[in-house]
């Protein structure tokens, strides 16, 4: 897969670089309208951009993961999922293990955060331990940790970062704009009394950029965001080599009709599945973070072996047109073959297993204290409750907690 | 989860692994969506009867005082019974609402109707009487 990791990264950087261009013609026109100097501008479309990439280099981690109210577990408090990150860290090639982090949700989904390989964190929601067996689980999280594996979570802040930089200054200036011509824009005329004509094209020029800029760079996020996904999902595929697990996961993702609470603009591009789901109407390609969910199931349907060619014929089967796989990575991984769904030593917890797994996991990290009854319930009292004796609401026993 | 009544945390009680949120103060009780669907699963029924109760919810008109613990939204009253007992059930189908006493009143009296798509509420209803009351209710 080191072809391919090259292969994006040149890619990558063209698109950054577009991005990185488009602003600083922003700072150029923005520089040129209010302080009469382009390099001005420049420098300080630049400087608001440093800030933003070093704040988001040093702490974007930490701050995406509080934004998304993701708290931080250990092994002990989930054995099962921290087996699989552990498992899929192995087939990745991974050299550390990721931090692992639960977001309280009952809408299924996850996504991986970090600097590189080496510092990085997933992300799942409780919904998503409560729906996933272990083969649908697998799949997605190893479509996460290839986004690592691949440094698509630094890559996709940057250009996140840049987007946010670009939407900021275009916003601002073009309300500057606004409310300075409204007040008459004396500023103007005191300064140059007879180049009338010149201001006026600058001024054009200036709006119509400063708003198609907030689109463009959109556009281009997306152009990366949505490859990466299909790259995550061959990657996935070849280190389950069981695709089916990733598709039947995604297809009961897609079947949810839980919505993410705590998600925005920004973060909607780091799930597996884009969390901004309108019932009853399909994203439009170019605007979508995410290819159609529908189109990845049918992909990794269509696979006949688990490496990236195979991903390749059944991407080039369902969507017709150029591949998705960089030429370098088809020869490289050579044939892999598909495995069958995994049979486990021990039964496979159910549905009802999984989410009593799953809340008992965020009852102990919320400090909740259980008590059993003779009658058969359980009793979980918040740590909020001081009293020390409870009475059972089931068969009215006083129980010491 | 917070008590829509007296605003303090509730306790979370598991019975046949199904888990209910339960006020010590004022002994309502929260039924919350995701815990409804493995009820029903469990039950064989699927997640079929769900759809009845959310679309209940929509279908009336009239507020209630109850604001939904998860949402924080108005929760829509509806009349389960005869004599009817008003039940809060949130409008964007979070789960369902008993004040104290309700579901007692609800099981003494509650004669499931004709129609098909009662068995949802039937499973409930006999799940909470066998959660509560100790005593296994006639489903039939």
């Amino acid at each position: 897969m080191w072809e391919q990791i090259r292969s994006n990264k040149i890619r990558s950087a063209l698109l950054i670089t577009g991005m990185g261009v488009l602003l600083l013609v922003l700072g150029y026109v923005i520089g040129l309208y209010f302080f009469e100097s382009a390099i001005g501008g420049m420098i300080i479309a630049l400087i608001i951009w440093g800030i933003m990439y070093l704040l988001a280099y040093f702490q974007g981690e930490s701050i995406l993961l509080a934004v998304s109210g993701a708290k931080k577990i250990t092994r002990d408090d989930n054995p099962r999922l921290y087996n699989i990150i552990e498992e899929m860290k192995i087939a990745s090639g991974l050299e550390k293990m990721p931090d692992i982090y639960i977001v309280d949700d009952p809408a299924p989904n996850a996504f991986a955060t970090g600097r590189s390989p080496s510092r990085a964190s997933v992300a799942v929601t409780s919904g998503l331990l409560q729906r996933l067996n272990r083969d649908e689980l697998e799949g997605v999280i190893g479509h996460e940790v290839s986004h690592i594996k691949n440094r698509d979570v630094l890559l996709m802040s940057l250009a996140g970062i840049i987007l946010g930089t670009i939407v900021i200054l275009s916003w601002y200036a073009t309300r500057v704009m606004f409310f300075s011509s409204m007040s008459g824009g004396s500023r103007r005329d005191s300064k140059s009394g007879g180049g009338g004509g010149g201001q006026i094209i600058i001024l054009v020029v200036g709006i119509v950029l400063m708003i198609l800029a907030p689109i463009a760079a959109q556009l281009l996020y997306f152009a990366i965001s949505r490859k990466r996904e299909y790259l995550a999902d061959a990657s996935s595929a070849l280190y389950t080599r069981y695709p089916e697990g990733l598709a039947s996961a995604l297809e009961k993702i897609a079947a949810s009709t839980d919505q993410l609470k705590k998600v925005n603009q920004a973060t909607a591009p780091m799930y597996t599945v884009n969390p901004f789901r309108e019932k009853g109407r399909a994203a439009s390609d170019l605007t979508s973070t995410h290819p159609p969910i529908s189109q990845r199931i049918r992909i990794l349907r269509a696979m006949s072996g688990a490496s990236p060619a195979d991903y390749e014929e059944a991407y080039r089967k369902v969507k017709g047109g150029s591949g998705i796989v960089p030429a370098s990575a088809l020869t490289g991984a050579g044939a892999v073959v598909l495995r069958s769904a995994s049979a486990e030593k021990q039964p496979e917890p159910d549905d009802v297993e999984r989410t009593r797994e799953t809340s008992n996991m965020l009852w102990r990290m919320g400090k909740y204290r259980t008590v059993d009854c003779k009658c058969g319930a359980k009793i979980k009292v918040p740590p909020s409750i001081k009293e020390s004796a409870i009475k059972c609401p089931r068969c009215g026993r006083i129980l010491d907690i | 989860m917070i008590c829509p009544v007296c605003n303090q945390d509730m306790i979370v009680m598991e019975y046949r692994q199904i888990e209910l949120d339960y006020c010590i103060k004022c002994s309502g009780i929260w039924f919350d969506k995701g815990e409804l669907e493995l009820l029903l699963k469990t039950a064989n029924l699927g997640t079929t009867g769900l759809p009845t109760l959310d679309g209940a919810a929509k279908e009336t008109r009239s507020h209630g005082r109850r604001k939904c613990p998860i949402c924080a939204k108005k929760m829509a009253e509806v009349p389960l019974g005869e004599p009817a007992i008003n039940i809060d059930i949130c409008r964007r189908g979070d789960g369902i609402w008993f004040d104290g006493g309700e579901l007692q009143l609800l099981l003494k009296q509650f004669v499931p109707g004709p129609k098909a798509n009662q068995e949802a509420i039937q499973q409930i209803t006999a799940f909470l009487g066998e959660t509560f009351t100790g005593e296994k209710q006639d489903s039939a």
